[in-house]
């Protein structure tokens, strides 16, 4: 039998267990593709529209946040569309390849069923080898309804090797992060280890095409992540980061093998370490209990949400210079109006980025909150409902850290953005003040706080589709995000609460929205908890 | 003063949707007595011992212990009692000795000299993380736990399963040294040979019913004794009253058959007419029982 015995049949298996994982993903991802290409024409397809996004386009605050693009001569409705897209599409398309390259491997091999399915006739790389075909199949299928779908929405400017170029571009991106979470799974001795040192890699590779993207974007080459940006589909196609991605994965894929084949199953390089006879005086309950197992995480999210802000904050001095990009400004208007003209430039783009870091600062918190479920499912409670420890007490030991992180990490995220921001700059009163600061804070924990009581009401009283949360965010996040590139309608950002507070600190803080937003966080966690006393648990 | 129970069932009922786990479930635990709790897979021990952790709501029936109803005063209850699960699953970053720890101050107890003594007997190491424990390592974490405390009230369900026959010794004594010290103790089990050695009462649940609760020996009066016997000359024993299951042995003569407890006395008297020349009775065993039940044969 050699190594890669029966891989066939384990293809077939990955995809029989994963069909709706990988249906849903690939749903979602190519109907919103194709259907931002269709709508397109509609939101950009005059000079004049097109020359007025241009202008924002080229932005430092939006290069940070969409990548730099070049761009030459008549400005095609296609090419805004790839420089609005591109590195959007690939962030989702590489979260989705993370969490299926884990989940199929180290994944597996801790519930176990890696061991039944070796004790059979099958090669000992061959259950790795299907998690490889499965994620190239699933990302090529992608990358060809990309293409499909470009070419049938047929946007002006658009050419078919401009469409091919960013199926495949997007396809082999996501391939490399895919083979990228295969690599961290051998090398890891559990899942969740495997997929934070992962995201940790895919965070590195985010934050270096920023602070590239804005300063010297000849040097985003060095990030993975930037080479999308590179693919110019529409105006000057270059095949080469394709090239250099299937060559980075198959480097990646090979790593894994090796990897594969020197260790024992279920061992990785990273091992578990043998831990405390005795536990602290510090564990005495299910708070305690929380934090030894989640800090972390916790400590990681919060200081990853602050380096996040730090490093869109270094950019304040490139994006808060007008005269920068329009030196002859200030002998037109006097200092006064240039100082003044910089400090709204800081505003909107801070105002963007609350956005932003709201959403990310959510996460963690959503996370605390379902794991009260997770655990649950697990059989974890069990043994610790068999002694005098109330539902309420329970319930909260995890729903109370996960407001305070999310809280917390907002408050650092986005204080790491203005600290840094201000610091950075020349003027310093061109930058946020200390009372936009906290009005920037006031004007998106209201909507953390919602969302967050959205998955305290379901994990209370419909656990079953708590995902739903997941969902929910994303939705809020992408039309508030995108809405205005997109040209949403407005109701669409009205569904979720990241809608119902106007931009702050761009604005002022509505009072009113703030006050009824935080009773209805309050209404939302007493209904889940009330429901969580009642209800039955649901064990194996 | 008669002793009040330390656990009260009665009539206990559990719906799923429409699915009805429990129909009726009705027995008691005293303290001092060790009952054990048999039935097959999905029979309902499970859900019957979750209900009584408050972990889910009975629908029907009424469930006490120590006299307070196993829902609205669980946290009450949960101070005097100790339970250990059928699949325990500890938290993978956490080690086996602080888990055990952790559990104990939760209850509101120390680690103390008993737990180092139960965790040398038992065999643990308690450095390692959870993670990297076997089935059996995880009961075992449960188990020192359980009985480092001192409860009133001690649950276990099929905790055996993944113990080796050291650990599951060094188990049945723990047990019956709580016997001896005046506890109560709820025994779920597979392991018959198990039940039938430590436990005072029985309770065989079957599709959400209690079927049968009592001691082991009147449970035996419920069956068939098997006889094997040697007789000196051609009688047919097919033609006595109350024997099923005759079958030929490899001698001549020689028979194997069940006799209701009601007829044996006949069924001696006859047979010590026909010159006896060996004979062996074997009661029925737990796990006869058990057939008898369940498939509704011997």
């Amino acid at each position: 039998m050699s190594r890669y015995g029966r891989t066939g049949q384990l293809i077939r298996l990955a995809f029989r267990r994963d069909r709706f994982r990988i249906l849903m993903w690939i749903v979602i991802l190519a109907a919103l593709m194709a259907s931002v290409a269709w709508k397109f024409e509609d939101i950009y397809g005059t000079q004049s529209e097109i020359a007025a996004i241009k202008g924002t386009l080229a932005s430092p605050g939006i290069v940070a946040m969409f990548g730099a693009f070049s761009f030459k001569g008549k400005v095609t409705t296609a090419e805004i569309f790839a420089n609005e897209m591109l590195l959007f599409m690939a962030l989702i398309q590489v979260v989705m390849n993370l969490a299926l390259s884990v989940h199929a491997t180290r994944g597996e091999e801790d519930l176990g069923i890696t061991e039944l399915v070796r004790s059979h006739a099958v090669g000992t790389a061959a259950p790795l080898a299907a998690a490889a075909w499965e994620l190239v199949i699933v990302n090529g299928l992608l990358g060809i309804l990309y293409s499909v779908g470009l070419t049938a929405a047929n946007m002006p400017g658009a050419s078919l090797e401009g469409n091919w170029l960013i199926g495949i571009g997007l396809a082999t991106t996501g391939l490399l992060f895919g083979f990228l979470g295969l690599l961290t799974a051998q090398v890891a001795d559990h899942s969740a280890s495997a997929t934070g040192i992962a995201y940790t890699l895919f965070g590195i590779s985010y934050l270096a095409r920023m602070i590239t993207d804005v300063q010297h974007p000849r040097l985003t080459w060095w990030s993975p992540l930037g080479w999308v940006e590179k693919l110019a589909p529409y105006n000057d196609a270059n095949w080469l980061p394709v090239w250099l991605s299937l060559a980075t994965a198959l480097i990646l894929f090979g790593l894994a093998v090796m990897a594969n084949n020197r260790r024992d199953l279920g061992a990785g390089a990273l091992t578990t370490r043998p831990g405390k006879r005795r536990a602290s005086a510090f564990l005495r309950g299910p708070l305690s209990l929380l934090w030894r197992r989640q800090r972390n995480v916790i400590i990681a999210w919060i200081l990853a949400v602050i380096i996040f802000g730090v490093a869109y904050g270094t950019v304040f001095n490139t994006i808060g210079d007008i005269l920068k990009t329009n030196p002859t400004m200030q002998q037109v208007f006097g200092a006064a109006m240039v100082h003044e003209a910089n400090h709204k430039v800081l505003l909107s783009f801070t105002s963007l980025l609350a956005v932003v870091m709201a959403a990310v600062a959510t996460i963690p918190g959503i996370q605390l909150i379902l794991k009260a479920h997770t655990d649950e499912t697990r059989g974890w409670l069990e043994a610790v409902y068999a002694r005098p420890v109330s539902r309420t007490r329970l319930f909260f030991s995890y729903v109370g850290p996960a407001f305070l992180t999310s809280t917390l990490a907002y408050i650092g995220g986005l204080g790491g953005i203005v600290v840094m921001g201000d610091a950075s700059l020349d003027h310093v009163k061109d930058g946020i003040s200390a009372h936009e600061f906290w009005q920037g804070i006031a004007g998106q924990l209201p909507e953390i706080w919602v969302f967050l009581g959205i998955a305290v009401l379901l994990v209370g009283c419909w656990p079953r589709i708590k995902t739903f949360t997941w969902l929910y965010l994303a939705l809020g996040f992408v039309s508030v995000y995108m809405g205005s590139l997109l040209k949403l309608p407005s109701w669409v950002k009205n569904v979720t609460p990241a809608g119902w507070m106007p931009r702050i600190p761009q604005h002022a803080v509505d009072w009113t929205t703030f006050s009824w937003m935080i009773g209805l966080a309050i209404v939302l966690v007493i209904v889940g908890w009330l429901g969580y006393r009642r209800r039955d648990l649901q064990m194996r | 003063m008669a002793t009040q129970p330390i656990l009260q069932i009665h009539q206990l009922q559990k719906k799923f949707g429409r699915f009805q786990a429990l129909k009726d479930i009705t027995f008691s635990v005293n303290a001092g007595e060790v009952f054990g709790f048999i039935g097959p897979n999905g029979a309902g021990k499970s859900t019957t011992i979750r209900v009584l952790l408050g972990l889910i709501r009975a629908t029907g029936g009424s469930a006490t212990i120590f006299g307070q109803d196993v829902w609205h005063d669980s946290v009450t209850i949960h101070q005097r009692l100790a339970y250990v699960p059928g699949d325990v699953y500890l938290w993978p970053n956490l080690t086996g000795g602080e888990i055990i720890d952790l559990l104990l101050k939760m209850n509101g107890t120390a680690h103390s000299d008993k737990t180092d003594a139960l965790i040398k007997q038992f065999g643990l190491d308690p450095t390692k993380k959870a993670r990297t424990y076997s089935k059996g390592n995880r009961q075992k974490v449960a188990l020192i736990a359980a009985f480092s405390q001192d409860a009133d009230f001690y649950i276990f369900d099929e905790p055996t399963s993944g113990l080796d026959p050291l650990n599951e010794r060094v188990f049945q004594e723990a047990v019956l040294d709580l016997k001896q010290r005046g506890k109560a103790v709820l025994l779920s089990s597979h392991i018959l040979s198990e039940v039938e050695r430590m436990c005072d009462r029985i309770g065989i649940i079957r599709e959400g019913q209690i079927i049968e609760t009592g001691s082991l020996a009147e449970m035996r009066h419920l069956t068939r004794t098997m006889v094997t016997v040697t007789l000196g000359d051609d009688f047919d024993v097919t033609t006595l009253p109350g024997v099923h299951g005759v079958t030929a042995g490899h001698q001549a003569h020689e028979w194997q058959f069940a006799v209701e407890d009601s007829q044996l006395a006949t069924i001696m008297a006859t047979l010590a007419q026909h010159q006896v020349m060996a004979l062996q009775s074997t009661p029925p065993t737990l796990e006869d029982l058990f057939m008898h039940y369940y498939t509704g044969k011997e």
